[in-house]
């Protein structure tokens, strides 16, 4: 993560969107594809997340159980998911030397699978 | 010898049968009379009560025996107090003693006179406010053979207390104006022409006239008083008060209102009396039933908006059967469903092809509580119809519920949409891991 950015913040002085585009470069090419895929995912919960907030706001908070448990499937899942990225992260790899990529899918998979049972129970 | 003791029996079974009275609450009726008047004199409508299977008992004001109410019963189903001009009556009957017997459901059939008696004073008690003692009505139209004080009195035809089509009948004694009171029920109403006054000739017209003017009591005049009214207290019990004893006399039902054509106070009286005594318009609510809709078995409690079936069944006495029969004849019943206030009071109709049957569905309202099916209704004339139920409406139990809403679907999309991507998620994990080992080479 350090990399990119501190290369994209150099080049950038010439013009914002330049700025952007090289980010977006300098992210495409230094990520990897299983990291981009956790991205993706976070992406998706945060919109789902959004989405639903706004729903609350704007239209109904009726059922609010169904609130919470909808918008906190996305939260949690969020969390759980930024976790995964951090601990398989090769940059991080100094920090997490006792967790190898598989014990943090396990353990992001359990936490999930806990957390959509919760989710579930709450919804109706 | 037992087919004969059969026989016997069913002989006697017919027997009580035919002898039973028309009315629909007893057959025992008190007749107080005035020694001065003749038993003979209303010969035509004591036999007319006789016939129809009622047993007369005559008493004369100043015996003693037999009382109407002995140890706080009423010894009679119905008291005729033909008393008009006595003014000192027995113990046992008094304005409260009089009271107590409509409150015990003996019906009471009263004439008044001119005079001043405890019966004119009791008469107030009923919302009769009558004229000042000894102003007998007068009427000088239509001309006619008679004293001033024997009108003919036009019955109105909308009374359905009375036979339709009734022809004048003779009137003689006092008026009385109606209070506002609800219970009362107006059944012939003076002659518009006719007024109350003490001075008989004509002579002394200036006099009411003057007397009138003056204001204060005002001139008794006019179709607005009444010369026979009902009186239907909360009990049901009915108590009639007459103007005058004369309309039951003999004279008065043989003597002609034109040529050829027979007064109607023979049939009128049988009308009153008829009326007073419980045998006609009278209703009574044989049962009320109430379940959900779709069920048959009535409920402990409902839940608030449930959809709830009231049936009631309503009976008619039939005096010429002496049986109680459905009766679907009633058009406006109204139904309440009370707690407090109505929060629901819908028309409760006929149900077609059932007779008898009152049935409404309506939803309950969405508010819990104890309330009450009250079916109240009170008619002039009729008799009056209460019934009260109480059911308890709670709220529904925690898993009565509508559990999924409408409103809910983006959360329920929300969720869902999130586990399925764990899972597809999970999918490109796993499965890219091989490829993933190489390419996570490459990078680092």
């Amino acid at each position: 993560m350090a990399g990119p950015k501190t290369t994209a913040s150099s080049v950038s002085s010439s013009s914002s969107a330049n700025a952007l585009q090289t980010l977006w470069k300098a992210y495409n090419d230094t990520t990897s594809p299983r990291l981009k895929l956790v991205d993706t995912f976070l992406v998706f919960l945060m919109l789902s997340g959004v989405v639903q907030f706004v729903y609350c706001i704007l239209v109904t908070n009726f059922p609010f159980n169904a609130f919470l448990a909808g918008f906190g499937s996305c939260v949690g899942q969020f969390v759980l998911t930024a976790s995964l990225r951090t601990q398989v992260n090769p940059t991080n790899r100094s920090e997490f030397k006792d967790v190898s990529p598989e014990r943090a899918f396990a353990e992001f998979a359990l936490g999930s699978i806990v957390l959509h049972f919760f989710v579930y129970n709450f919804l109706g | 010898m037992r087919s004969f003791w059969s026989l016997l029996a069913s002989v006697v079974g017919l027997a009580t049968l035919l002898v039973q009275a028309k009315s629909s609450s007893g057959d025992s009726v008190l007749v107080l009379l005035d020694p001065s008047l003749k038993r003979d004199d209303f010969s035509i409508f004591f036999s007319g009560l006789e016939e129809k299977g009622y047993d007369l008992t005559f008493r004369s004001p100043k015996d003693e025996e037999p009382v109407v109410i002995k140890d706080d019963y009423p010894q009679f189903s119905h008291v005729i107090i033909f008393a008009p001009e006595t003014k000192s009556f027995p113990k046992d009957i008094t304005p409260q003693s009089l009271v107590d017997l409509l409150s015990k459901d003996t019906n009471l059939l009263l004439a008044l006179s001119p005079k001043q008696t405890p019966l004119t004073s009791l008469a107030s008690e009923f919302s009769l406010i009558t004229p000042p003692p000894g102003t007998p009505l007068v009427s000088h139209f239509p001309e006619r053979d008679t004293p001033a004080t024997v009108i003919p009195v036009n019955v109105s035809h909308t009374s359905p207390i009375l036979t339709p089509g009734l022809p004048p009948v003779w009137f003689s004694g006092v008026p009385f104006a109606l209070g506002t009171n609800p219970l009362l029920v107006p059944i012939l109403n003076a002659p518009p022409e006719s007024f109350a006054t003490d001075s008989l000739g004509d002579s002394d017209a200036d006099v009411v006239i003057e007397a009138s003017e003056k204001g204060g009591e005002g001139l008794w005049a006019g179709s607005q008083l009444g010369l026979v009214a009902g009186f239907q207290p909360a009990g049901g019990a009915r108590a009639t008060w007459v103007g005058g004893v004369e309309l039951f006399s003999d004279e008065f039902a043989t003597k002609e209102v034109s040529s050829g054509v027979k007064s109607g106070n023979e049939q009128f009286a049988a009308d009153i009396a008829s009326w007073t005594f419980q045998e006609s318009l009278v209703l009574r609510v044989d049962s009320i039933d109430h379940h959900r809709l779709n069920e048959t078995a009535p409920r402990e409690h409902y839940t608030t908006n449930d959809q709830i079936v009231f049936t009631t069944h309503i009976s008619r006495y039939n005096p010429k059967t002496s049986a109680w029969e459905p009766y679907s004849g009633i058009q406006d019943l109204q139904l309440e469903f009370t707690m407090l206030d109505p929060h629901i009071r819908t028309a409760l109709p006929p149900v077609p092809g059932k007779p008898g049957a009152y049935s409404v569905t309506f939803r309950a309202p969405d508010r819990h509580g104890v309330f009450k099916f009250v079916v109240d209704h009170k008619r002039r004339g009729w008799t009056h119809l209460h019934s009260s139920t109480v059911i308890p409406l709670v709220p529904p139990r925690h898993d009565e519920y509508p559990r999924f809403l409408s409103a809910a679907w983006p959360y329920y999309t929300g969720a869902i949409s999130t586990s399925i991507g764990f899972i597809i998620f999970s999918a490109l994990w796993l499965g890219g891991s091989e490829s993933k080992k190489g390419k996570g080479s490459k990078v680092e």
